[in-house]
């Protein structure tokens, strides 16, 4: 079991994606992909408000909305830790639609910039490349 | 049940016979943290100077914590705190003379909060013995929300208070919105430009525009809400600039 610092997260204001919403995909992904194991320890809420230099209230519905969802749980003493079956966990598939919405986004972007769907597939091949 | 931080109804401004704020109603309950969005010249600042009294109104009521603004007590005075947005007053004072005279004026004043913040915001003991004309924008500004918080107030009503800071200014002044301010249940109201940092502390929204507030709501639900009138598969996800764009043009 591992205790993260707020440094786990990163946020972008000014986003159409609101703050809590990130921090939600977020958590999802990485207990999806087993950054997060369960029984992890996710940093307080003071902290990573501070951190992130956001409302902590904003910080406690992410976590309030991923405790309802089964990806955390609160435990005495310790905090919000990750469950120890994230509903998503293992089914690939789940995986793949956590993804969905970040390519969404890239895809619109995308369209504005009137690129070529091979060109698009070409370069994301070669991001996924550089980054495993 | 406590009266809220502020209640307005029907409040008239004009500006020679240019009216500024028109039959604006608004409330602001205890606890919130709102951002108040509004074009140049939408009447921000004359909105926040009628909610404190700083400006006669020409119409409808102001009330603070439940009191009329025109026989507002000194323990309720005492609850508020404000930055305005360019302060011209006590230019010829010192940063200590000034802060000096603010704490003999109310009957809470954290000294240790104010020493701990002059530190960590760099005005240091040189800039303290100055007269306030000689500091920088941003130091008269770091000056001016160090003397607002000084007296933990209870409702604290923010002008532009981060537009003569630097980003990492900027982030000193968010890390003790967030510690120093919101962990203490403050309401907080609060004008900016900078939309990325009222994102950041901001829960509630309210537009100015016409002399009216115009759109109020939880900020979240506001980004959400696109979902809601077009469905779900086709979403225009928009940020706060969208919104801001879309309701005050």
């Amino acid at each position: 079991m591992t205790s993260h610092s707020p440094q786990l997260f990163s946020i972008v204001p000014g986003s159409t994606e609101p703050i809590y919403r990130q921090l939600v995909d977020q958590v999802r992904r990485m207990a999806a992909g087993g950054q997060l194991a369960p029984g992890d320890a996710l940093p307080s809420v003071r902290e990573t408000a501070l951190q992130l230099a956001v409302n902590p209230m904003t910080v406690s519905k992410a976590y309030g909305l991923l405790e309802l969802e089964g990806v955390l749980e609160r435990r005495r003493g310790v905090g919000m830790v990750v469950a120890d079956r994230p509903r998503s966990a293992g089914d690939a598939g789940e995986r793949l639609a956590l993804l969905r919405p970040t390519l969404e986004r890239a895809a619109r972007e995308a369209r504005e910039l009137e690129l070529d769907p091979d060109a698009i597939l070409t370069l994301f091949t070669q991001i996924l490349k550089e980054s495993a | 049940m406590t009266a809220s931080p502020i209640q307005m109804r029907g409040v008239a401004k004009r500006f020679d016979s240019k009216p500024v704020l028109d039959g604006l109603d608004w409330e602001v309950g205890q606890g919130q943290v709102i951002g108040l969005l509004g074009r140049n010249g939408a009447g921000k600042s004359t909105l926040m100077e009628c909610v404190l009294g700083l400006r006669e109104i020409d119409g409808g009521s102001v009330q603070l914590f439940g009191e009329p603004l025109d026989a507002l007590s000194d323990a309720t005075r005492a609850r508020i705190g404000y930055v305005p947005q360019k302060s011209d007053l006590f230019e010829w004072m010192t940063p200590l003379q000034m802060l000096a005279y603010f704490k003999a004026l109310y009957p809470r004043w954290n000294d240790a909060k104010v020493t701990g913040l002059l530190d960590r915001w760099g005005i240091d003991i040189a800039l303290r013995n100055k007269p306030i004309r000689r500091l920088s924008g941003g130091e008269q500004q770091r000056l001016s929300i160090i003397r607002a918080l000084a007296h933990e107030p209870e409702l604290l009503v923010l002008d532009e208070p981060v537009s003569a800071l630097d980003p990492a200014g900027r982030r000193d002044f968010l890390a003790e919105l967030i510690d120093g301010v919101i962990e203490r249940g403050t309401t907080v109201v609060f004008s900016t430009h900078i939309l990325t940092d009222l994102e950041r502390v901001a829960l509630d929204v309210a537009f100015l525009k016409g002399g009216r507030i115009v759109l109020e709501g939880d900020l979240d639900d506001l980004l959400d809400g696109a979902a809601n009138h077009v469905g779900p598969d086709a979403r225009t996800p928009r940020s706060l600039e969208d919104l801001f764009i879309e309701v005050t043009r």
